[in-house]
């Protein structure tokens, strides 16, 4: 029994007539107090503790899900070896105490940092992707320390009588230092460790490289050795600037690296390489760029030109010390390495993947960039935490189309089949114990696959879509089957039916407002199932495909014991929200069925 | 009508379904990708002069019947299918019906171990929860059992090979068998056992969760009804009343989730195949996919079609049994 006041609009006149005819002779003023059956199935359900903390859950994630993907957007292509397995945190930053008033040098690696204070002692800070990098040589072994440098997952450094000492990834020759700069005596100019390579430069202008010859290969120009000043690398290509203040590229690939502008050769003062494109500075303090311009690196401040002393490069940034001892920054943003602080007094920037260093005169330290992931990064770097924002907001995209096609073609087909009885109900009914005796997840796995051979990745994900909204009608359509059946006995179908109202309208609606509220319960228990059976097919690899994200696939690569083992943070943080969203949702469910369905309270 | 008279009813009606599906199974044999002569010859295209070529293909088109028109294709493809001609694995070099005699026997040891785990389990815990309704007992299982259904299976996989294979390596992760291991009698069938209890467990948690919810929910409408308080006025023992009256009552509706749940632990083994590398029906049917191997995967679709009406079938059998109005109906 409706209250008068609160009813829906849906209710036709001839619902009202009969409500008004088996309410007859009740006194107006009870029915103010009276409860209608809505409300107190709302009352019921608030009161029920579990289900109300389904909700709240569920109602977080999905609105994080939502909304959280504007404030951290994410280039589903972008991948960066480098950030493989980054474990999470936000440490990257924290330089020690012991380094912060009395810094000689800092060099940012690829997920760890590593300094050297005035007095040659060395620090490590951050998340270190090999184990080795711990072993960091004693101070007898090495003497005083004035150079370091980190790279991928090694760190080169370099004492005061010019040896070379190198720890951390041992492999690919990395730690076949070349003779002469073992044992010293040599004025070391600079050092570097690049990905998974070793360079070193002397006074003399020799330039030494060890390490991996597979990703970069590394030719000298004649009449170049001897002659180096300074050197730039990146995980493409070395370039180095000659005495003569020429930028040579040490490679016979034409590329868009070695696309030097002609003017500046020979007034060049530093150099520095990003991934995708190289920057000079000429004596007059202006910078030249060229490569590619991805990430915008290639666009240089205005305001800067003429100003510019040294230059210094990240994976996708350009960080430069101005004339007047200010830093400045620009290209990628994304982990806010271009943020340059506005501090003055800088003497010399280390700036490298995604976070920069800044020494100033007096020994302090100035850091900004990357600090590290909320939930680590996968196989391929990319960041966990936005990547299971997105997929979550597809997992449940999928889910929420698939259940509204299911709940529609249920709707349909249950209200006709039970509101018309007879022939169309028995055919109606083969044709729902057909669907439903085809065997689920197999046909799912067999028509994504073979109908999504030769579509996008979009239209891919529609299909998902439609088969599973075309495969999981049956249980809905029985459903509604059986509450019509129940229904349209009732007087207010007989009000209706005497006053003329056509059969479409006396199902859809008379009758279906009635069984709305189990058709609400079995639509949000289908979502669950909607979200497991899309999360399944992404997992084995039949649903939605990468670079695409859903919480399923993002689960495929943790399927071995040494990702389990190694990495937790790459199963675990997917599978918990899975989890914890399913779980949400059949307490949702349970919690609504108990409040509709006075019988099951029983229970 | 008679049980007899209804089953036959019953089994006329699942062939009539088997004809629809198997419809839709020839419309996906014929919309596969790859031409099947072409894979079917393989590297004879490069090999033979194109005149020569053109003329063994024409020969194999003629042979495979497929100039034949629509309905004359599937009539003799259902005939190969039910007489066991599954075609040949392009992967394996073999006819199918060669190779799937193993990964059947695997999948099916693993499904059956997991049923029984499961009725072992949650037929007691479901009578037990309902006789001591609304019990700290009851809450407590009441709350797992959720958990248990609502997890993903591979989520649970994951935890499992975390926790019992990697953590604390009691269990292997993957495979059969020990490699290497020649032993017989106990011993294989111990090891055996060893191998298979991970994907067992992790099969068994969301049946656990789900019919343990049914048997209870079934076996408290049951202990309502007037005949169960009639049996206890008689000063039956509780135990007979329960165990006796109750639940034979009460395995009606078990029945018809049970079969359900059957019919989707098969399929859902897929996954866990994947998952433990468990060479079994599922892992072919991936396998199969993804070497473009087709007409194992056809074969492995079938299966799972006849495992799903079998199931339906098995049903009404059941029904039958526990239900004596079953003949009543029409």
């Amino acid at each position: 029994m409706r209250n008068e006041k609160k009813k829906s609009p849906r209710r036709s006149t001839a619902s009202k007539a009969a409500q008004q005819m088996m309410m007859g002779g009740m006194p107006q003023e009870e029915e103010e107090v009276l409860q209608s059956p809505m409300q107190m199935v709302i009352h019921d359900f608030l009161r029920d503790k579990i289900a109300m903390i389904g909700v709240i859950l569920f109602t977080f994630i999905f609105l994080c899900c939502v909304f959280l993907p504007y404030f951290f957007p994410i280039d589903l292509y972008y991948q960066d070896v480098t950030q493989a397995n980054v474990a999470p945190g936000f440490g990257m930053l924290n330089v020690p105490a012991g380094l912060k008033n009395n810094a000689q040098d800092l060099s940012v690696g690829s997920s760890f940092s590593v300094g050297l204070d005035k007095d040659g002692n060395v620090y490590e800070w951050g998340t270190f992707p090999n184990a080795k990098l711990k072993n960091i040589p004693s101070a007898k072994e090495t003497g005083k320390l004035v150079q370091i440098s980190a790279g991928l997952d090694h760190v080169v450094a370099v004492n005061e009588d010019g040896q070379v000492f190198t720890w951390g990834n041992d492999r690919m020759g990395l730690n076949s230092i070349p003779m002469e700069l073992r044992t010293g005596g040599n004025d070391i100019k600079q050092i570097m460790a690049g990905y998974q390579i070793s360079l070193a430069l002397t006074e003399d202008g020799e330039m030494y490289n060890w390490g991996s010859q597979y990703l970069l290969s590394i030719t000298y120009p004649e009449g170049v050795q001897g002659n180096i000043d300074k050197f730039a690398a990146s995980t493409n290509i070395v370039m180095v600037l000659t005495k003569d203040g020429e930028v040579v590229p040490l490679t016979n690939k034409t590329s868009a690296y070695t696309n030097i502008p002609e003017e500046i050769q020979g007034d060049v003062v530093d150099l520095a390489i990003t991934d995708e494109s190289a920057a000079a500075v000429t004596s007059d303090g202006r910078v030249y760029t060229w490569g590619n311009n991805i990430k915008k690196t290639l666009n240089v401040p205005e305001e800067i030109q003429g100003q510019v002393a040294s230059l210094s490069a990240g994976r996708y940034h350009y960080t430069a010390i101005l004339k007047d001892g200010s830093v400045f920054s620009w290209g990628d943003n994304t982990h806010g390495q271009a943020n340059a602080p506005k501090d003055t007094g800088i003497a010399s920037v280390d700036a490298g993947y995604y976070a920069n260093y800044a020494i100033t005169e007096d020994g302090q330290v100035i850091a900004w960039g990357l600090k590290g992931y909320l939930m680590g990064t996968d196989a391929f770097g990319r960041d966990l935490f936005r990547r299971l924002l997105v997929g979550g907001r597809m997992t449940m995209t999928v889910g929420a189309i698939s259940v509204v096609i299911s709940t529609i073609i249920g709707i349909l087909v249950g209200g006709i089949s039970g509101y018309k009885g007879g022939k169309v109900d028995n055919l109606l009914m083969r044709l729902t114990e057909i669907v439903s005796s085809i065997p689920f997840l197999p046909f799912c796995i067999i028509l994504s696959s073979i109908l999504g051979n030769s579509i996008s990745e979009t239209q891919r994900i529609i299909l998902i879509m439609c088969i599973l909204g075309l495969l999981s009608w049956p249980g809905i359509a029985r459903l509604v089957r059986g509450s019509v059946l129940a229904e349209r006995e009732q007087e207010f179908v007989t009000a209706a039916k005497a006053l003329g109202v056509k059969e479409a309208g006396i199902i859809f609606r008379h009758i279906l407002p009635n069984i709305i509220t189990v058709i609400i319960v079995n639509a949000t228990l289908n979502f669950a199932t909607c979200m497991l059976t899309e999360s399944s097919l992404s997992f084995i690899g039949f649903g939605v495909n990468e670079p695409n994200a859903t919480w399923g696939n993002m689960l495929t690569g943790a399927q071995n014991g040494q990702v389990i083992a190694n990495y937790w943070w790459r199963w675990l943080f997917p599978a918990m929200l899975l989890g914890i969203c399913t779980i949400s949702i059949n307490c949702i469910g349970d919690g609504l069925r108990d409040a509709i369905d006075p019988k099951s309270k029983e229970r | 009508m008679g049980k007899g008279r209804y089953l036959l009813k019953r089994f006329v009606y699942i062939v009539f379904v088997f004809f629809i599906i198997s419809i839709l199974m020839f419309a996906i044999y014929k919309s596969m990708p790859g031409d099947p002569v072409d894979i079917m010859l393989g590297d004879s295209k490069t090999s033979m002069k194109p005149d020569a070529y053109q003329a063994l293909y024409d020969k194999t088109v003629k042979d495979l019947g497929l100039d034949k028109p629509l309905p004359v294709q599937y009539v003799a493809w259902m005939g190969n299918m039910l007489t066991g001609e599954f075609g040949y694995s392009t992967q394996y070099k073999q006819e199918v019906i060669n190779i799937i005699s193993a990964p059947m026997i695997n999948t099916v040891l693993l499904n059956i171990l997991t049923m029984i785990v499961v009725f072992i389990i949650a037929i007691p815990l479901g009578i037990v929860t309902a006789v001591r309704k609304n019990g700290a007992f009851d809450k407590t299982v009441q709350v797992v059992t959720i958990v248990g259904y609502s997890i993903p299976t591979f989520i649970v996989a994951l935890l499992a090979i975390f926790l019992l294979a990697v953590k604390f390596p009691i269990f292997p992760i993957s495979g059969v068998k020990s490699a290497g291991l020649n032993a017989t009698g106990l011993e294989y069938v111990l090891d055996r056992l060893w191998h298979m209890a991970l994907p067992v467990l992790v099969m068994s948690v969301s049946g656990i969760g789900g019919i343990t919810r049914y048997v209870r929910a079934a076996m408290i409408d049951v202990l309502r009804m007037d005949y169960i308080k009639t049996a206890r006025a008689k000063g039956l023992r509780e135990k007979t009343v329960v165990y006796i009256h109750a639940f034979r009552n009460a395995l009606i509706p078990v029945v018809t989730i049970t079969t359900w749940w059957v019919v989707g632990l098969f399929g859902g083994s897929i996954v866990i195949e994947s998952v433990f590398l468990w060479p079994g029906l599922g892992k072919m049917l991936i396998d199969g996919l993804l070497q473009r191997d087709f007409a194992v995967v056809l074969t492995m679709q079938m299966f799972y079609v006849v495992l799903s009406l079998a199931g339906n079938v098995i049903m009404d059998i059941a029904y039958t049994i526990v239900d004596p109005r079953v003949r009543l109906e029409d």
